[in-house]
C-alpha cells in the first residue's frame, strides 16, 4: 500500500503509475526528481530534489581529490554544496531556444528524522526566460539513474517524462494551449489509480477484505460488514482530503495492520456477525480511510477536479475490494461456504495466515 | 615491490580509467553494488541495505522497487532471512546484526531492459570485457545494429560485525550470475591475496572479466580473466569499500524480445585502516 510516511514513493512509483516508462527501459529509476514552473511573467523555478550525499560524493570527487578511504563524505550542509556551485553548473545545462540560461542557484539539506535514511538536497534554479521563447530543453548529469522530469506552466496541463542522467530532453514548450479540466479522463484515471490501490498495490487490504468475506459465507454479512468499512474510510478519507484530519502515518499504518490481525483472529472465535464485530470494522475503516488519504495526497488531485477525483478514487478502491470479494466468492465462497469442512479447512487456516502476516507487519512498520 | 607489481606474474592488468565524474563522458552501462550504511555493525544495530547504480563507486540510491525485486535476503549464522524494506524507499531494505560474525546480504533483480545505440552498445561490451559477444554480434553483421538486452543484478555485501575470524565465509546465495569470496576479506593476512569465484547457474564461468575497484583509488582497476575454475585473485590491501565486479552476456533466450540478456554480479566489503604502529621509545 502507498501510505502518507511514504514520501519518495510518490517520486517513482506514483509517476510511474501516472505517466508509464516506454516499452524501452533503461537504467534503475533513482530517488532524483526534477520539477519545472513557469510562471505567467516567463518565471521560471527549477527543483531538483536529490540525495545529498551522493550528489555531495560527486561534486567532490570532481572539484579535487577522492575523499579519504572508505568514507562518505559528512557533508552536506547547505554552505558546503553552494561552495561547489561552479562545479555543480557543469554537468547541468539550460537552454531556451537553443540559448544557455544561466539561473540563479539556491541549495537546501533536510536531514532526516532517522539516523538510516539519507539526507535530501533541495536545489532551485530561477530566473526569467527571453522574452518570446517558446522552448526549452533541459539536461541533468549528477545523476546515473532514470528520474522523472515534471514541467508545469501556468494555464497548462503538466507533463511528465523519463530521463537518463545526461541526457538531453527533447524540446518542451513554455506554454501551450491550456486544455479544459477533462472531466471524464481525469475520472476514469481516478477510478483505475483507486482500484489499483487495491489491486494489485494494496496487498494488506486486500488481506483485511478477506479477513472480512471469511467470517461467514453469507453474503448479509459480507455487506453489512463492507457497507461499514465502505462507509466509515469515505469519511475519512473525505475529512483527510479536505485537511479537516491529519494523523501521522507512523500511527495509521502500524494500526491498519492491527485491524487486519485483529479481523483475522476474530475469525477463530466468531462463528456469525455480532454488532460489535459491525462497530469494529466501522472504526477501522475510519483507520483505512486516513490511509487511503495519504495515497491520494501523494498522487496529488486536480484543483478544477478536486471532488471528481476523490469521488471516483473512492469508487475505484470501492471497486477493487468488492473485486476481491468477488473472485474470493467465486473460488471458494460459492461452491464451500456450506460444507462442513469449511471453517475447518479454509476459515480458520487462511484467517491465521491473515493474522500471521498482519501481525508480521505490525512489528515490520513500528520497528521501521 | 608495490602492490600491482606483486600481482604482475597474473593475468592482471590495470585499467586507468578516468572517472565519469571527473571527465563528463557517458559510459554506456553502471554498476550496481550493495551499500549498507555501515559494513562494521555493532551486535544488535539496525543497518540501512542502500542499493547504488553508478561508477567508480560513485552511485546514486535505487530505491526499493517491487517489480525489479526477484531476491533480497541476508545469511548469518542464525540463517537466511528476507531483507525487509518500504517499497519504493531508500535504503532499500534493513537487516539487524543479530549475531557477531559475516553477514552476507544479496539482492537478485528481476531483469530489465535496454535498447542502446549500436556505437554505445560496442563501447559497453568493450569496457565489461564481452568481447566474445562483440565477435559475435561481428561474425552475425550486427555490429552497426542497435543492442537490445535484459540486464539482471546480482549483487551481494559483506558485513562483518565483532571480531574478524577466518572461519567467517561467505556463502553461494544462489544467484544466476555470482561472486563468492573464498576467503574472509576481513581477516586477510599482510600480502594475502583474496581469492574470489565466478559462477553462472552455480557452476564456474571461466574467462570472465572480474574487475576490482577500491573506493579511494576509483580509476585503478585489478582486471583479472577469471580461470578454468572461475577464480580471481586480487590483492585488497587498501582500506575502505571495495567493488568486485563481472558482467556475463548470452543469447537471450527464445521468445524474448531482447538480443541478449547480461547479468551483473558484484561483491562489496570495506576494509578499516590499520592501527598507526608505535614507535618503540
Amino acid at each position: 500500500m502507498i501510505a502518507g510516511r511514504r514520501a519518495l514513493v510518490a517520486v517513482g512509483m506514483v509517476a510511474c503509475v501516472l505517466v508509464p516508462r516506454g516499452p524501452v527501459d533503461a537504467h534503475e529509476i533513482g530517488t532524483t526528481r526534477v520539477a519545472v514552473s513557469f510562471a505567467p511573467a516567463g518565471r521560471y523555478d527549477i527543483e531538483i530534489v536529490t540525495d545529498a550525499a551522493a550528489l555531495a560524493e560527486k561534486l567532490e570527487t570532481v572539484a579535487g581529490p577522492p575523499h579519504p578511504m572508505g568514507t562518505t563524505p559528512a557533508a552536506q550542509s547547505d554552505s558546503q554544496l553552494a561552495a561547489l556551485d561552479a562545479v555543480f553548473r557543469k554537468r547541468l545545462r539550460l537552454e531556451f531556444d537553443g540559448s544557455p540560461a544561466h539561473p540563479a542557484i539556491s541549495y537546501a539539506i533536510v536531514r532526516s528524522a532517522d539516523a538510516l535514511s539519507p539526507p535530501v538536497a533541495t536545489i532551485h534554479l530561477n530566473g526569467e526566460a527571453p522574452p518570446g521563447a517558446r522552448h526549452f530543453t533541459w539536461t541533468y548529469a549528477w545523476t546515473f539513474a532514470s528520474y522523472a522530469l515534471t514541467v508545469r506552466s501556468a494555464g497548462t496541463a503538466v507533463s511528465t517524462q523519463w530521463l537518463e542522467g545526461g541526457q538531453t530532453s527533447p524540446p518542451l514548450p513554455l506554454a501551450v494551449p491550456a486544455a479544459p479540466p477533462d472531466r471524464i479522463r481525469t475520472a476514469w484515471r481516478y477510478l483505475a489509480l483507486g482500484f489499483t490501490h487495491i489491486v494489485p498495490y494494496g496487498f494488506d487490504h486486500v488481506l483485511f477484505v478477506l479477513g472480512l468475506f471469511l467470517l461467514s459465507g453469507r453474503l448479509r454479512t459480507v455487506l453489512w460488514q463492507v457497507s461499514a468499512f465502505t462507509v466509515a474510510h469515505s469519511i475519512t478519507l473525505g475529512l483527510g482530503m479536505y485537511g479537516l484530519i491529519a494523523v501521522p502515518p507512523s500511527i495509521v499504518e502500524p494500526l491498519i495492520a492491527v485491524s487486519i490481525a485483529y479481523v483475522a483472529i476474530e475469525n477463530l472465535f466468531l462463528r456469525e456477525l455480532r454488532p460489535w464485530r459491525v462497530a469494529l470494522v466501522f472504526a477501522f475503516g475510519l483507520l483505512h480511510g486516513m490511509g487511503f488519504a495519504g495515497a491520494l495526497k501523494e498522487l496529488g488531485l486536480p484543483p478544477s477536479e478536486f471532488l471528481t477525483a476523490l469521488v471516483t478514487f473512492n469508487v475505484g478502491v470501492e471497486a477493487g475490494q468488492l473485486t476481491v470479494i468477488g473472485v474470493a466468492f467465486l473460488l471458494v465462497g460459492w461452491h464451500c461456504s456450506g460444507r462442513d469442512w469449511y471453517r475447518r479447512r479454509v476459515v480458520v487456516p487462511a484467517s491465521l495466515m491473515i493474522a500471521c502476516t498482519a501481525a508480521y507487519w505490525t512489528v515490520a512498520r513500528l520497528a521501521l | 615491490m608495490n602492490r600491482l607489481a606483486s600481482l604482475s606474474n597474473r593475468t592482471v592488468s590495470v585499467l586507468v580509467v578516468a572517472a565519469i565524474a571527473t571527465s563528463g563522458a557517458t559510459l554506456s552501462a553502471h554498476d550496481m553494488w550493495v551499500e549498507p550504511t555501515t559494513f562494521a555493525p555493532a551486535a544488535g544495530e539496525i543497518v540501512g541495505v542502500r542499493l547504488r547504480v553508478g561508477q567508480d563507486l560513485l552511485g546514486d540510491p535505487i530505491p526499493r522497487d517491487p517489480a525489479l525485486l526477484r531476491q533480497f535476503i541476508v545469511d548469518d549464522s542464525e540463517g537466511r532471512k528476507p531483507v525487509v524494506g518500504r517499497d519504493g524507499l531508500d535504503p532499500a531494505g534493513y537487516v539487524r546484526a543479530a549475531t557477531a560474525g559475516l553477514l552476507v546480504v544479496g539482492y537478485h533483480s528481476h531483469p530489465s531492459s535496454v535498447e542502446l545505440p549500436a556505437e554505445k552498445f560496442n563501447q559497453y561490451l568493450k569496457e565489461e570485457g564481452l568481447d566474445a559477444i562483440a565477435a559475435l554480434r561481428a561474425a552475425r553483421g550486427q555490429s552497426g545494429a542497435v543492442g537490445k538486452e535484459t540486464f539482471t543484478r546480482c549483487a551481494k555485501s559483506l558485513l562483518l560485525s565483532g571480531p574478524a575470524g577466518a572461519s567467517q565465509r561467505d556463502h553461494a546465495l544462489g544467484f544466476t550470475l555470482e561472486l563468492v569470496a573464498e576467503r574472509n576479506p576481513y581477516a586477510l593476512a599482510a600480502q594475502q591475496d583474496l581469492p574470489v569465484r565466478l559462477t553462472y547457474e552455480g557452476r564456474p564461468l571461466a574467462g570472465a572479466l572480474v574487475v576490482a575497484i577500491n573506493q579511494s583509488r576509483p580509476s585503478e582497476r585489478q582486471a583479472v580473466r577469471s580461470d578454468k575454475a572461475g577464480r580471481a585473485r586480487f590483492r585488497v590491501s587498501d582500506s575502505g569499500m571495495w567493488l568486485i565486479k563481472a558482467v556475463h552476456m548470452i543469447d537471450a533466450p527464445p521468445g524474448s524480445t531482447a538480443d541478449w540478456a547480461s547479468y551483473w554480479a558484484s561483491l562489496t566489503f570495506a576494509l578499516h585502516a590499520p592501527a598507526p604502529q608505535r614507535q618503540a621509545s
